[in-house]
Protein backbone atom coordinates (compact mmCIF):
# COMPACT_ATOMS: atom_id res chain seq x y z
CA UNK A 1 0.00 0.00 0.00
CA UNK A 2 2.92 2.37 0.49
CA UNK A 3 3.39 3.12 -3.16
CA UNK A 4 4.45 6.61 -4.11
CA UNK A 5 1.75 7.05 -6.76
CA UNK A 6 -0.97 6.97 -4.09
CA UNK A 7 0.13 10.35 -2.75
CA UNK A 8 0.05 11.88 -6.22
CA UNK A 9 -3.44 10.49 -6.88
CA UNK A 10 -4.76 11.70 -3.52
CA UNK A 11 -3.31 15.16 -4.26
CA UNK A 12 -5.57 15.36 -7.33
CA UNK A 13 -8.67 15.48 -5.10
CA UNK A 14 -8.02 18.88 -3.42
CA UNK A 15 -6.86 20.19 -6.79
CA UNK A 16 -10.23 19.35 -8.36
CA UNK A 17 -12.06 20.71 -5.30
CA UNK A 18 -10.27 24.07 -5.51
CA UNK A 19 -11.08 24.19 -9.23
CA UNK A 20 -14.75 23.63 -8.38
CA UNK A 21 -14.88 26.38 -5.77
CA UNK A 22 -13.41 29.07 -8.02
CA UNK A 23 -16.01 28.57 -10.77
CA UNK A 24 -18.48 31.43 -11.29
CA UNK A 25 -20.76 30.08 -14.00
CA UNK A 26 -23.11 27.46 -12.46
CA UNK A 27 -23.03 25.25 -15.56
CA UNK A 28 -19.23 25.23 -15.62
CA UNK A 29 -19.32 24.36 -11.92
CA UNK A 30 -21.56 21.38 -12.73
CA UNK A 31 -19.04 20.03 -15.24
CA UNK A 32 -16.21 20.48 -12.73
CA UNK A 33 -18.40 18.69 -10.16
CA UNK A 34 -18.47 15.72 -12.52
CA UNK A 35 -14.67 15.84 -12.78
CA UNK A 36 -14.42 15.97 -8.98
CA UNK A 37 -16.67 12.90 -8.79
CA UNK A 38 -14.47 10.99 -11.23
CA UNK A 39 -11.27 11.88 -9.36
CA UNK A 40 -12.89 11.01 -6.02
CA UNK A 41 -13.96 7.60 -7.36
CA UNK A 42 -10.37 7.00 -8.49
CA UNK A 43 -9.00 7.93 -5.05
CA UNK A 44 -11.46 5.70 -3.22
CA UNK A 45 -10.73 2.75 -5.51
CA UNK A 46 -6.96 3.18 -5.15
CA UNK A 47 -7.31 3.33 -1.36
CA UNK A 48 -9.19 0.03 -1.47
CA UNK A 49 -12.78 1.18 -0.83
CA UNK A 50 -14.44 -0.28 -3.91
CA UNK A 51 -18.00 0.11 -2.63
CA UNK A 52 -17.49 3.79 -1.81
CA UNK A 53 -15.97 4.34 -5.26
CA UNK A 54 -18.95 2.72 -6.95
CA UNK A 55 -21.41 4.85 -4.94
CA UNK A 56 -19.45 8.03 -5.69
CA UNK A 57 -19.40 7.29 -9.40
CA UNK A 58 -23.11 6.50 -9.62
CA UNK A 59 -24.51 9.09 -7.21
CA UNK A 60 -21.83 11.79 -7.35
CA UNK A 61 -21.34 12.04 -11.08
CA UNK A 62 -24.70 10.91 -12.39
CA UNK A 63 -27.54 11.64 -9.98
CA UNK A 64 -26.41 14.91 -8.39
CA UNK A 65 -25.22 16.33 -11.70
CA UNK A 66 -28.60 15.62 -13.26
CA UNK A 67 -30.58 16.99 -10.32
CA UNK A 68 -28.42 20.12 -10.08
CA UNK A 69 -28.68 20.66 -13.83
CA UNK A 70 -32.47 20.59 -13.59
CA UNK A 71 -32.44 22.88 -10.55
CA UNK A 72 -30.08 25.44 -12.10
CA UNK A 73 -31.98 25.42 -15.38
CA UNK A 74 -35.35 26.02 -13.74
CA UNK A 75 -34.23 28.59 -11.16
CA UNK A 76 -31.85 30.84 -13.12
CA UNK A 77 -34.54 32.16 -15.44
CA UNK A 78 -36.12 35.56 -16.03
CA UNK A 79 -39.67 35.18 -17.27
CA UNK A 80 -40.78 38.11 -19.39
CA UNK A 81 -44.43 38.58 -20.23
CA UNK A 82 -45.00 40.19 -23.65
CA UNK A 83 -47.93 40.73 -25.95
CA UNK A 84 -48.55 38.08 -28.55
CA UNK A 85 -48.65 40.63 -31.39
CA UNK A 86 -45.12 41.83 -30.67
CA UNK A 87 -43.67 38.35 -30.79
CA UNK A 88 -45.16 38.01 -34.26
CA UNK A 89 -43.00 40.81 -35.61
CA UNK A 90 -40.09 39.61 -37.63
CA UNK A 91 -38.17 42.86 -38.02
CA UNK A 92 -34.93 42.53 -36.07
CA UNK A 93 -34.39 46.28 -36.03
CA UNK A 94 -37.59 47.05 -34.14
CA UNK A 95 -37.18 48.67 -30.70
CA UNK A 96 -38.83 45.64 -29.10
CA UNK A 97 -36.14 43.28 -30.32
CA UNK A 98 -33.47 45.81 -29.35
CA UNK A 99 -34.92 45.86 -25.85
CA UNK A 100 -35.02 42.05 -25.62
CA UNK A 101 -31.44 41.88 -26.88
CA UNK A 102 -30.39 44.37 -24.17
CA UNK A 103 -32.13 42.31 -21.53
CA UNK A 104 -30.41 39.19 -22.86
CA UNK A 105 -27.02 40.87 -22.57
CA UNK A 106 -27.71 41.84 -18.98
CA UNK A 107 -29.08 38.39 -18.19
CA UNK A 108 -26.04 36.62 -19.59
CA UNK A 109 -23.84 38.65 -17.23
CA UNK A 110 -25.73 37.15 -14.29
CA UNK A 111 -26.16 33.72 -15.96
CA UNK A 112 -29.88 34.34 -16.29
CA UNK A 113 -31.84 32.73 -19.08
CA UNK A 114 -34.65 34.73 -20.72
CA UNK A 115 -38.03 33.14 -21.29
CA UNK A 116 -40.62 35.04 -23.31
CA UNK A 117 -44.21 34.23 -22.40
CA UNK A 118 -46.85 35.56 -24.80
CA UNK A 119 -50.13 36.96 -23.48
CA UNK A 120 -53.15 37.99 -25.56
CA UNK A 121 -53.88 41.45 -24.09
CA UNK A 122 -52.46 44.03 -21.61
CA UNK A 123 -55.02 43.13 -18.92
CA UNK A 124 -54.00 39.47 -18.77
CA UNK A 125 -50.35 40.57 -18.85
CA UNK A 126 -50.87 42.79 -15.82
CA UNK A 127 -52.76 40.06 -14.01
CA UNK A 128 -49.95 37.59 -14.73
CA UNK A 129 -47.48 40.00 -13.15
CA UNK A 130 -49.60 40.46 -10.04
CA UNK A 131 -50.30 36.75 -9.72
CA UNK A 132 -46.55 35.97 -10.04
CA UNK A 133 -46.69 34.03 -13.26
CA UNK A 134 -43.96 36.24 -14.75
CA UNK A 135 -41.12 38.28 -13.27
CA UNK A 136 -41.07 41.15 -15.76
CA UNK A 137 -43.56 42.54 -18.26
CA UNK A 138 -42.61 44.50 -21.36
CA UNK A 139 -45.48 46.45 -22.85
CA UNK A 140 -45.83 49.15 -25.48
CA UNK A 141 -47.15 52.42 -24.11
CA UNK A 142 -49.98 52.80 -26.59
CA UNK A 143 -51.48 49.56 -25.24
CA UNK A 144 -51.72 50.87 -21.71
CA UNK A 145 -54.73 52.79 -20.59
CA UNK A 146 -53.53 54.67 -17.53
CA UNK A 147 -50.45 56.90 -17.75
CA UNK A 148 -49.61 60.57 -18.05
CA UNK A 149 -49.95 61.94 -21.51
CA UNK A 150 -46.75 63.99 -21.51
CA UNK A 151 -44.52 61.02 -21.99
CA UNK A 152 -46.53 59.66 -24.89
CA UNK A 153 -46.23 62.92 -26.73
CA UNK A 154 -42.49 62.92 -26.36
CA UNK A 155 -42.53 59.40 -27.81
CA UNK A 156 -38.96 58.68 -26.86
CA UNK A 157 -39.71 55.77 -24.58
CA UNK A 158 -42.26 53.64 -26.37
CA UNK A 159 -42.01 50.71 -23.96
CA UNK A 160 -42.80 50.28 -20.30
CA UNK A 161 -41.06 47.58 -18.29
CA UNK A 162 -42.54 46.54 -14.95
CA UNK A 163 -40.49 44.41 -12.57
CA UNK A 164 -41.86 42.72 -9.48
CA UNK A 165 -38.62 41.37 -7.98
CA UNK A 166 -36.58 43.95 -6.17
CA UNK A 167 -33.15 42.46 -6.84
CA UNK A 168 -33.97 42.23 -10.55
CA UNK A 169 -35.15 45.83 -10.47
CA UNK A 170 -31.86 46.94 -8.88
CA UNK A 171 -29.87 45.11 -11.54
CA UNK A 172 -31.94 46.46 -14.42
CA UNK A 173 -31.88 50.00 -13.06
CA UNK A 174 -28.11 50.10 -12.96
CA UNK A 175 -27.43 48.15 -16.16
CA UNK A 176 -30.27 48.84 -18.57
CA UNK A 177 -29.15 51.75 -20.72
CA UNK A 178 -31.75 51.24 -23.43
CA UNK A 179 -33.56 54.48 -24.34
CA UNK A 180 -36.60 52.49 -25.49
CA UNK A 181 -38.12 51.79 -22.10
CA UNK A 182 -39.00 53.14 -18.71
CA UNK A 183 -38.60 50.97 -15.66
CA UNK A 184 -40.94 50.65 -12.71
CA UNK A 185 -41.07 48.42 -9.67
CA UNK A 186 -44.39 46.72 -8.96
CA UNK A 187 -45.24 45.16 -5.63
CA UNK A 188 -47.12 41.93 -6.09
CA UNK A 189 -50.13 41.28 -3.86
CA UNK A 190 -48.94 38.37 -1.74
CA UNK A 191 -45.44 39.02 -0.43
CA UNK A 192 -45.24 35.81 1.59
CA UNK A 193 -43.74 33.78 -1.22
CA UNK A 194 -40.13 34.55 -2.05
CA UNK A 195 -38.45 33.82 -5.33
CA UNK B 1 4.89 -0.79 -13.11
CA UNK B 2 4.64 2.31 -10.97
CA UNK B 3 6.10 4.27 -13.85
CA UNK B 4 3.03 3.43 -15.95
CA UNK B 5 0.75 4.86 -13.29
CA UNK B 6 2.86 7.99 -12.88
CA UNK B 7 2.68 8.53 -16.64
CA UNK B 8 -1.11 8.09 -16.52
CA UNK B 9 -1.38 10.66 -13.71
CA UNK B 10 0.62 13.12 -15.80
CA UNK B 11 -1.71 12.43 -18.74
CA UNK B 12 -4.66 13.04 -16.41
CA UNK B 13 -3.30 16.49 -15.54
CA UNK B 14 -3.64 17.63 -19.16
CA UNK B 15 -7.49 17.52 -19.33
CA UNK B 16 -7.70 18.92 -15.76
CA UNK B 17 -5.69 21.94 -16.89
CA UNK B 18 -7.88 22.20 -19.98
CA UNK B 19 -11.07 22.13 -17.90
CA UNK B 20 -9.66 24.85 -15.67
CA UNK B 21 -8.46 27.19 -18.40
CA UNK B 22 -10.98 26.90 -21.21
CA UNK B 23 -14.13 28.95 -20.72
CA UNK B 24 -16.06 27.22 -23.50
CA UNK B 25 -18.56 24.83 -21.89
CA UNK B 26 -18.15 22.17 -24.58
CA UNK B 27 -14.38 22.14 -24.10
CA UNK B 28 -15.04 21.57 -20.41
CA UNK B 29 -17.39 18.72 -21.27
CA UNK B 30 -14.70 17.18 -23.50
CA UNK B 31 -12.21 17.42 -20.63
CA UNK B 32 -14.79 15.84 -18.31
CA UNK B 33 -15.28 12.91 -20.68
CA UNK B 34 -11.52 12.49 -21.00
CA UNK B 35 -11.04 12.53 -17.22
CA UNK B 36 -13.93 10.10 -16.62
CA UNK B 37 -12.43 7.58 -19.04
CA UNK B 38 -8.86 8.06 -17.79
CA UNK B 39 -9.76 7.61 -14.12
CA UNK B 40 -11.70 4.40 -14.75
CA UNK B 41 -8.86 2.98 -16.85
CA UNK B 42 -6.49 3.88 -14.01
CA UNK B 43 -8.74 1.98 -11.59
CA UNK B 44 -8.48 -1.04 -13.91
CA UNK B 45 -4.67 -0.75 -14.06
CA UNK B 46 -4.44 -0.56 -10.26
CA UNK B 47 -6.70 -3.60 -9.91
CA UNK B 48 -4.51 -5.61 -12.28
CA UNK B 49 -1.35 -4.47 -10.46
CA UNK B 50 -2.71 -5.61 -7.13
CA UNK B 51 -4.61 -8.62 -8.44
CA UNK B 52 -7.72 -7.31 -6.66
CA UNK B 53 -10.79 -8.41 -8.59
CA UNK B 54 -13.21 -6.40 -6.46
CA UNK B 55 -11.62 -3.11 -7.60
CA UNK B 56 -11.55 -4.49 -11.14
CA UNK B 57 -15.28 -5.08 -11.22
CA UNK B 58 -15.92 -1.59 -9.83
CA UNK B 59 -13.63 -0.13 -12.50
CA UNK B 60 -15.55 -1.93 -15.24
CA UNK B 61 -18.89 -0.68 -13.87
CA UNK B 62 -17.63 2.91 -13.59
CA UNK B 63 -16.20 2.74 -17.11
CA UNK B 64 -19.43 1.41 -18.61
CA UNK B 65 -22.18 3.36 -16.80
CA UNK B 66 -20.30 6.45 -15.57
CA UNK B 67 -20.74 8.28 -18.85
CA UNK B 68 -24.54 8.29 -18.59
CA UNK B 69 -24.32 11.38 -16.37
CA UNK B 70 -22.21 13.02 -19.05
CA UNK B 71 -24.88 12.33 -21.66
CA UNK B 72 -27.65 13.80 -19.47
CA UNK B 73 -25.62 16.91 -18.66
CA UNK B 74 -24.74 17.41 -22.33
CA UNK B 75 -28.41 17.20 -23.24
CA UNK B 76 -29.40 19.84 -20.68
CA UNK B 77 -26.61 22.18 -21.82
CA UNK B 78 -27.62 21.71 -25.45
CA UNK B 79 -31.23 22.60 -24.61
CA UNK B 80 -30.00 25.68 -22.74
CA UNK B 81 -27.98 26.91 -25.72
CA UNK B 82 -30.94 26.45 -28.05
CA UNK B 83 -33.35 28.45 -25.87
Amino acid sequence: MNDSYIYVIVALLPLAAVMLTVQVNPYNALVIRGILGGVAALVYAVLGAADVALTEALVGTMLTTTLYAVAVRSSLVMQIGVLKDELGETDDRSPFFQLIADLQTIGSKYHLRLELLPYPNPQSLHRALIEKEVHVTCIERSHEDEHDSAEIESGRQPYHTAVRIHRLYDILQTELASPATTLTYVTATDSGEKH
Amino acid sequence: MNLILIAMILALLIPIYEAWQDENIWQKMLAFASIASKTSVMILVVSVLRGDWMIGVVGVIILSVGNAGLMLLAHVIKRMNEA
